[in-house]
């Protein structure tokens, strides 16, 4: 139960950058991928444009995926490529490789139009086909068909804590001895439902800028993509003599929910979770090098954030470089923490944390920057916040033999 | 590892809430099936379903208010407050940071689409109450049963469709063994939906009638609603405090087909891989399981798929382990029903009954095992396995066993 797990591998798709490369490329150019979109009648959120899955997935059986399932499937392909796991082609051969996937909406937009359509032309026309795609597990299904990954398949909805949870989730089933590999992380599609729910619940930035921390911060820019990391056991990884990634080390996570969709603002879930998260790791907060924040432009939820990073923190706070990336990718809801943990990886990686997009200076609390910032250490915290309870930190560093 | 028993089972189901009326009724053979009520199928060519009559959650509810939630949540929290005050617990006696809740679903809370729909229809899209939009999203279910009890540990939905139940179960069970929760309420729910009714009707797997797994004649599921939650707790606190256990969790075996979103892997070789690893995961051998709480949905290739894979698995010894499916009474509840059936598998441990597979007048030969056709059965079942299979190709094994001092 105690064996350490290592990341062997990433996927990763979002309006940031489709494969590590571009994404960590446009991360550290401190740009933002917010743009208006026409899809949404001009709403400004974070999109993948142009959404192209065939160099990932070729061309055969893609009309069955939707939004979700194509993106969950091309960060799967990347992250077996990545890990040097490539294709699982026979049905029988192979180990079974797991899939856990945390989302907050799945095919929201599947099941609305299905629904629709059986409304506008009766239920005796609808597409049994498109049913499929109606069940929240829709995209973790479909993924796991097309790369026969036969091995565990779970699909986890905790809010925006979903992207951690998922990974906390897969690295129990290889503690546990049910797989020992699973790819896990998350997916976000955006859809006109999911563009109208952040409009509806006041979330939305009026001025179309996601500005985490910022004391003129208006909202948040919707977003979406999908990120998964291949996690295997110690002992599978070393079979293959690769040399890992990262480790995971502590995860926490605390349920303070006082309503479904507002911040509270004192916190204590996300004090509570990151503490949780170092104690499990065995580190004091000083020996973390850098934070990744959950802040998404939101007024309360990065005030709530804010807070909870001094509770834990202290007079340490000052001194460790904080990124905030949805400033970039937008709110990617399910897919946020994982992208979250990319984006700490990336970092103990080049030992220096990206810019936060579009920062000016402007933030009181943590020390965020429009330039990318050395970092010493070997820890970072990942923080994936919710506003209906659910909050959630991991610990991760550079896998050391 | 620490041991995990079940001390508290809460149920809302088509043939009635509490665990007395849902085990007497399961056997005595008790049908929910009935015409639907809750929309109009005149224009569908089957009217059956499994709904939960009658129901209302305001009593169950001291903190949240029905009217503020969503119909799944509804059930969700009636059942999880049912499984704390079986268990001899009050909420206020809980642990709220020990504790956690996973909880299993098909759609979530589908009639927020349904509803948003409806008013596009009429209205437009803009005419959509606010509101609505922030109460969709299936993890708030849990959430909202933390708010009701005060819980602050794990706290997430798995929406792994017809499996889901036994998945949420599952983690319940890992997160006590493995130190992070003292206890769980751990389950599944669904409410009924014109989207599953309808996906399911145009697939042709809706039978107009009854649900009869297992049967030759048999014409498919019965799609249902409802919620069963588990409250897990560790061995040695609930033998302190003196606790009933219904049983003890031994293991959870899952796979994936990786097949087709719809159908089983036509060899039933997920299915098998499930149970095995459920087996191995429970450290028991394939001669100590005495019952087999079915899938058994009563559409033509499930029955016969698991019928398959209990075969091959099992020898010449499958057609001498009761297998049941209680989907013949209860319609499928989706992400409720295969923690319905591990409810009934506790039950099962505890009495020493197995209930019976309801409508089962002439055995399908192509399926060929024991399936308790019609009257419960007392077998003092000692291990035993709760299958489910959900689109997606997920397949989960949970493996229960009396618990002896």
């Amino acid at each position: 139960m105690n064996g350490r797990i290592a990341v062997t591998g990433v996927g990763v798709i979002s309006a940031l950058g489709t494969g590590l490369e571009e994404f960590a490329r446009n991360l550290q150019s401190g740009k933002s991928a917010a743009a208006p979109s026409a899809r949404f009648g001009g709403v400004t959120v974070a999109e993948i444009a142009d959404l192209n899955p065939q160099p990932w997935l070729g061309s055969k059986g893609i009309r069955a995926l939707d939004r979700s399932a194509r993106l969950l499937a091309i960060a799967a392909k990347m992250a077996l490529d990545d890990a040097g796991l490539g294709q699982q082609d026979s049905e029988s051969g192979g180990a079974d490789i797991g899939l856990v996937c945390g989302t907050v909406l799945g095919s929201l937009h599947s099941i609305a139009s299905f629904d629709w359509s059986g409304l506008a032309e009766g239920p005796a026309w609808v597409n049994p086909t498109d049913f499929a795609n109606t069940v929240i597990n829709a995209p973790a299904g479909q993924a796991a068909i097309k790369h026969k990954l036969r091995g565990v398949n779970s699909t986890i909805c905790a809010g925006l804590a979903s992207g951690l949870l998922a990974i906390d989730y897969a690295a129990d089933a290889l503690r546990l001895g049910r797989a020992s590999a699973v790819l896990a992380g998350g997916v976000e599609e955006l859809c006109d439902e999911s563009v109208r729910g952040f409009s509806a619940t006041g979330a939305l930035s009026p001025a179309g800028i996601a500005r985490p921390f910022a004391a003129n911060r208006d909202g948040v820019v919707p977003g979406e993509g999908s990120a998964l990391l291949m996690l295997e056991t110690e002992e599978a990884a070393g079979e293959r003599s690769r040399a890992p990634w990262l480790e995971l080390l502590g995860f926490g996570c605390f349920q303070d929910a006082h309503s479904i969709n507002k911040f509270d603002l004192r916190g204590e879930g996300a004090s509570e979770a990151m503490r949780q998260a170092l104690e499990k790791s065995a580190i004091a907060p000083e020996q973390v090098a850098c934070i990744v924040s959950s802040a998404s432009g939101s007024r309360v939820g990065d005030e709530m954030e804010a807070r909870a990073l001094e509770r834990v923190f202290g007079k340490h706070l000052g001194k460790i470089p904080v990124c905030a990336p949805k400033a970039a990718f937008g709110e990617a809801m399910g897919a946020a923490g994982t992208l979250c943990a990319v984006v700490a990886g990336l970092s103990l990686q080049r030992q220096e944390i990206p810019p936060t997009a579009g920062f000016a200076g402007d933030s009181a609390h943590v020390w965020l920057s429009s330039e990318s910032l050395p970092i010493s250490g070997e820890y970072a915290l990942i923080n994936a916040l919710g506003c209906d309870g659910n909050n959630a930190s991991l610990v991760i560093r550079l896998w050391k033999t | 590892m620490t041991r995990v028993v079940v001390t508290g089972i809460g149920v809302v189901t088509p043939i009635g809430s509490g665990r007395e009326t849902f085990w007497n009724g399961l056997l005595g053979g008790v049908s929910g099936i009935r015409r639907v009520t809750s929309f109009d199928t005149s224009a569908y060519r089957v009217h059956n379903g499994a709904e939960v009559l009658g129901f209302d959650a305001q009593p169950y509810l001291r903190r949240l208010t029905a009217a503020m939630i969503g119909r799944t949540s509804q059930l969700a929290v009636a059942a999880g407050r049912m499984a704390l005050f079986d268990a001899g617990l009050e909420a206020e006696q809980l642990d709220g940071r020990r504790t956690g809740v996973s909880i299993g679903t098909t759609s979530g809370e589908p009639l927020y689409v349904e509803a948003y729909n409806n008013i596009r229809k009429v209205d437009g899209a803009d005419a959509v109450p606010d509101e609505m939009m922030a109460r969709y999203p299936c993890h708030v279910i849990p959430v909202h049963i933390a708010m009701e009890l005060g819980i602050h540990g794990p706290c997430l939905t798995i929406p792994t469709a017809c499996a889901a139940g036994n998945y949420a179960i599952g983690y319940g069970f890992d997160l006590i063994r493995t130190g992070r929760a003292d206890m769980m309420l751990s389950g599944g729910a669904d409410a009924f939906s014109r989207i599953t009714y309808m996906g399911f009707a145009r697939l042709g797997a809706i039978a107009p009638d009854l649900c009869q797994p297992f049967d030759k004649d048999r014409k498919g599921m019965v799609p249902g609603e409802g919620a069963a939650i588990l409250l897990l707790e560790r061995l040695d606190k609930a033998q302190e405090r003196n606790a009933t256990i219904y049983a003890e969790v031994r293991g959870l075996g899952v796979s994936c087909d990786a097949h087709h979103m719809t159908a089983p892997h036509p060899s039933g070789e997920g299915a098998m891989r499930a149970m095995t690893a459920a087996m191995k995961e429970s450290n028991i051998a394939r001669e100590e399981v005495d019952y087999i709480s079915a899938h058994g949905t009563g559409t033509i290739t499930n029955d016969r798929v698991e019928s398959l894979a209990v075969s091959a698995l099992f020898g010449s010894r499958a057609a001498r382990i009761p297998m049941s499916s209680i989907k013949s009474m209860l319609g499928h509840t989706m992400g409720a029903a295969s923690a319905m059936e591990a409810a009934a598998c506790c039950l099962a441990l505890s009495t020493g009954w197995v209930p019976p597979t309801i409508n089962l007048e002439k055995p399908d030969p192509e399926c060929g095992l024991d399936y308790v056709p019609n009257e419960a059965r007392r077998i003092y079942p000692r291990i035993v396995l709760n299958n489910a299979y959900a689109f997606g190709g997920n397949n989960a094994s949970l493996c229960l066993a009396r618990h002896e001092d």
